[in-house]
Formats: C-alpha cells, structure tokens, sequence
C-alpha cells in the first residue's frame, strides 16, 4: 500500500530524516520509536504529504502505486480525504473549541463523501460509540472542553476514522493522557486496525505503548532507521545498541530500591544527549554515545544487516558478525 | 526547632469554589485535597502519585505556600508556613524550592539563564556573589559556568530542565518539591535527571517530595509512596512494599500501566 525507499527529508545541509525504508501494507500495525530529533516525525509529515515546504525531499514514496514525492497539495488532499488520516498528540488543541464535537466529527463526511447531515449524524453516532464513548447522542452536541483528555482523543479518533481510512497514523496518541487512559487509547487503536484491517502507523516514545499496539517496529535515532524486526523481538532482545540503552534507561519497578551499601541505584543512561541536526555524526549517528564504538563508527555508515528473516539493525558491529 | 523533622503536614484540606450552576443554588465546591498527612525528613524522598485531578499538584502549592490550606498545617522545620507573617515565610522561603514539570513555561525566554537562575536570590535578598553561586549552582546539575550567558532556547529539554533544578538548589534549600519534573523529558533524558536528583540529595542531603503521574519513574527514586485519588490518600508505605502487594486496586492499575513491560 505505501512504499518508502530512500526517503530523505534535508533541510540545507541538514538531514531530518535519511534512506528510510519502508513498506506498509493493509492491516499492518507498526510502531515508530524515537525521542526527540529521531526524524519519527518527520517521516509521519512525509507519509501525510504534510513535510514542511522548507525540506526537500529525495527518494521514492509511493502510495498504491502512486509516486507522492512530487505530487501537488491538490493530489494529496485527496489521498488525505480517503485514504490516510492522522491522530495527534494534544486532543485540547486539534479540536476547534468553539464547537460542538459532533459537528467537527462531520465535516470531513460532508465535505469529501457528500452525505447528508441525517447520513453524517448517523455514521457519527455509530463512530462515537465504535470508538466507546458511553452516551454518544448527548456526546455529540458537547464542547471539547466539557469532555476529559481520553474522551477528547476519542472523538479524535473518531474524526480520523470518519472516512474510512485504509491507514491511520498516531502521532503520540498517548503522551499526554494519565497512565492507565493511555492504556485504554492503546488498546482501542489497536482494535480498531485489527477490527477494520486498517494498517495503523503508531509513533511514540512509550515503548510500552508501542508493545501492546504493535506487531513490527521500526527504532529510529538522528533521521535514521537503525533496527527494525518485530515488535516483540526487538523490545525483548534489542541488537543495536541505542535500542539496548534505551530499553535500559527505562525506570524499572524491579529494579529500584537500594544496594547493600544503603545507596539508591541509579539508572542506567545513555551518556551525552542528541546532538542538533546540523552536528549529527556523518557515520553512524549514534556514534560518540555508544558504548561499544568502533573507530571506523564515526566515519563510515553501517549498512542495514539483517540477522534474522525480518529483522535487523544498522551497526558496524553486526555487520562484522559480531553480535551477541 | 533543630529537631523537628524536616515537613510534616497535618491534615490539609483544601477546597475550591466552582462556578455558579445556578442563582438560586450554592456554588458547588471540589475538594482537591482531603486530610493529606505526612512526615518528610531530611535526605528523604517521597513520592506523591496520582492522575490529573488527584491532588498532587494541590498538595504541591499548599506546601510551596503558593496558597492557603482551608484545614491542616504545612510545618517546615516545626514552624506553620500558613500561620507565619509574610516577611517571616518570605525569609523562610530560600529553605524550600520547587522544579517544575516545563522547564521552558518556567524560564524567561527573553533573559540569559543566569538571570533566571538567581532569581530566588533576589527574592530572598541574598545580593552578594551572585555570578559565583550561579556558577556553583550550574556545576552542581552537570553544566559548564559559561553556559550562564545563553539564552533558553539555546538548550535541549534535559539541558533546561537542569537550569531549573539549577535554579531551585541555588539558594541551598533543605526541600525539593518536584512536580512533574521528569515527565515531560525523552526517556533517556529522564533518566539522567532522576539520577542528578538522587546525586544531589546524596550530596547535600535534601529532602525531596516527588510528584509523578508515573509509579515506575516514582518507585526508582523513592523511599516511600503515598497513592492520591480525588484528593484522598488510597496508601502509603515503603516504595518497595507498595510495589510489591498493592492494596489498593486503583494502585494495581497504576502499577499495571506503569510495568506495561515490553
């Protein structure tokens, strides 16, 4: 369905995002993991045709066929209105405040399908409860401000899914909702792609989230893919080795507490920070913070090696065979 | 006074007036915080979880006196903030410092950090040496002195969130309220501020109330729990006994979000 081969995002001399790869087909469900700078981002702006006018894009994106790189607003607002939709971070601020959620929820079916505010009303109503809001005809005439953050991504939800996309694309769905509503969004867009055979693209930085939606993930750092594979392989035994630190730096339950000296335990970190685009590495974009770098890191980039049938990981060191 | 513990807070209740539903009806009232009770000593940490609308960020303010309590008593160091005269807690106030969860929100964009970092020196009327301690203050959470001449926007999340800690140690408190501090930040990020939290309380013996929407970031550095609901304390204890056997069943959900495992 969409097909992405050496999609390059520059901006001047800098690369947002760079040689990603990537093949979605209907009912996937893959998840994008990355902290700030990794380019995830970007690469959703770019599946939306939404990539600032300032990047320049180079590579191949095809959707059904259809080369995107060069395709006008009016072509992708067309591809928009049908076939891909977008869920964002912040609910409070992706809905007009001043009116009523059911109206919003509308439009797009009476802009792009022509139906008929009785028909748009009825296929609202049975999104809103789809999507498990308790009470949807008293719902629709609310505000977003008389709703909670889960009730307000639900609608979100909703609006994305009122065309019937054939992929949705969440953007931190998550991220600002109290832990165990982010708990209860994940698991609803999960359904909803497994129920609707939608392929859902979810983009976080809670790999948490990213475990219990997805089936194949894609970790990025610095604009590139460095590992990819399925979900649960990767997050259980991660070979690159920002994968591994990131996993490591999660605060662990298990794992806090004292040790026999009396002293609390520090968590492990990744050392350093990302650096800004235009000081990224030329090698490999992790290099200077890995722990295991090799002198030919910060020079030559690695080329993707795969380990297994369907996964794999950009890295020097696995390219010399020598992962664990 | 030297051996009264650290904070104790006794029953604090506090109530907010909503709008008016009606003329002829009573505006209703929201109890934010109900009978929230606890003893912090120095070195200590607890950590306050809960979801939006538990209490937290109330019992937060009531303790930093940014507000008053309608029952009970904040006593830091044995003394009642919110029965003190206000150029006592004015003095008082260098004592106890808080971080917020936005380090951007909080830091004057217009002005270099190192203005922004002395301010509570200024509040509290301390004028001598500034460029010194800021100095200080900016080593001590891992960052060069000569960074005090940038301005906000010249630092990544985790680099801001250290000028705020910066700026909350710099007048060398005894407290550390921390709301929210960590959740705003990349997971790697997050996991060197919780370390430089820990670094400091090891090194100049803070107490620290840690306020997080998150039982696993509160459990890695915490002593002790305390679980808000609607402004009710659900329990207490050891961080490793709550975590361990939960008895509370919204504790079980917060645990079962939080260790979401991959």
């Amino acid at each position: 369905m969409i097909e992405l081969a050496k999609l390059s995002a520059h901006f001047g001399d800098a690369t947002a995002l760079r040689d990603a790869d990537l093949v979605i087909r209907q009912g996937d469900r893959l998840g994008i993991v990355g902290e700030s700078g990794s380019g995830k981002t970007m690469l959703a702006l770019c599946l939306m045709g939404m990539a600032p006018d300032s990047a320049r894009l180079t590579g191949r994106l095809s959707i059904d066929g259809r080369d995107m790189a060069s395709a006008s607003e009016r072509d992708w607002q067309q591809l928009r209105s049908r076939k891909v939709a977008m869920v964002f971070q912040e609910p409070m601020s992706a809905l007009n405040p001043l009116r009523r959620v059911g109206d919003t929820v509308m439009e797009p079916m009476l802009l792009h399908e022509g139906l008929s505010r009785s028909a748009a009303r009825a296929r609202t109503l049975s999104l809103f409860e789809e999507v498990g809001i308790p009470d949807p005809e008293h719902r629709l005439r609310q505000f977003p401000h008389e709703m909670s953050g889960g009730q307000r991504q639900r609608v979100l939800i909703a609006l994305a899914l009122a065309c019937n996309p054939a992929l949705l694309i969440a953007d931190e769905p998550t991220t600002a909702l109290d832990a165990n509503v982010a708990l209860r969004i994940t698991d609803l867009l999960q359904r909803l792609a497994r129920e609707r055979n939608m392929a859902l693209v979810f983009i976080s930085h809670d790999l948490a989230a990213v475990a219990r939606a997805t089936q194949d993930i894609v970790v990025m750092y610095g604009g590139d893919m460095v590992e990819r594979g399925p979900t649960a392989k990767v997050l259980s035994a991660p070979q690159h080795p920002y994968t591994k630190g990131l996993l490591g730096a999660r605060p662990d339950p298990a794992m806090a507490g004292r040790d026999a000296n009396g002293k609390r335990r520090r968590l492990p970190t990744i050392p350093g920070s990302v650096p800004p685009l235009h000081g990224l590495p030329k090698g490999c974009r992790f290099s200077g913070r890995c722990p295991v770098e090799l002198p030919q890191c910060a020079l030559r980039r690695p080329a993707f090696t795969q380990t297994e049938a369907s996964r794999g990981a950009a890295c020097h060191l696995l390219s010399e065979g020598r992962h664990d | 006074m030297t051996d009264a513990p650290l904070l104790q807070v006794r029953d604090l209740t506090r109530r907010y007036k909503l709008p008016r539903q009606s003329l002829l009806r009573r505006a209703p009232v929201l109890t934010a915080l109900e009978g929230g009770a606890f003893t912090l000593n120095a070195g200590e940490t607890l950590g306050v979880v809960g979801e939006s609308g538990s209490g937290k960020s109330t019992l937060a303010r009531l303790i930093m006196a940014f507000e008053r309590p309608d029952e009970g008593q904040v006593l830091f160091r044995g003394r009642d903030l919110h029965s003190l005269p206000a150029q006592d807690l004015r003095a008082l106030r260098r004592g106890f410092q808080m971080v917020f969860q936005d380090p951007f929100g909080s830091l004057n964009p217009r002005r270099i950090i190192g203005w922004s970092i002395a301010e509570p020196l200024r509040a509290s009327g301390e004028g001598t040496a500034i460029a010194q301690r800021v100095a200080e203050a900016l080593e001590q959470v891992g960052l060069h002195p000569a960074e005090a001449s940038k301005y906000p926007h010249e630092f990544s999340g985790g680099q801001r969130q250290r000028i705020a800690i910066a700026r909350a140690i710099i007048t060398r408190p005894a407290l550390l309220v921390a709301d929210e501090a960590v959740s705003a930040l990349d997971v790697s990020v997050q996991a060197q501020i919780l370390n430089l939290l820990m670094d400091l309380q090891d090194d100049l013996g803070l107490g620290l109330v840690f306020i997080s929407h998150d039982l696993a970031v509160v459990a890695s550095i915490c002593d002790r729990v305390m679980v808000l609901q609607h402004g009710k304390k659900l329990e207490s204890g050891p961080a490793a006994d709550v975590l361990r056997s939960p008895e509370h069943p919204y504790t079980k959900t917060l645990l079962k979000a939080a260790g979401a495992r991959p």
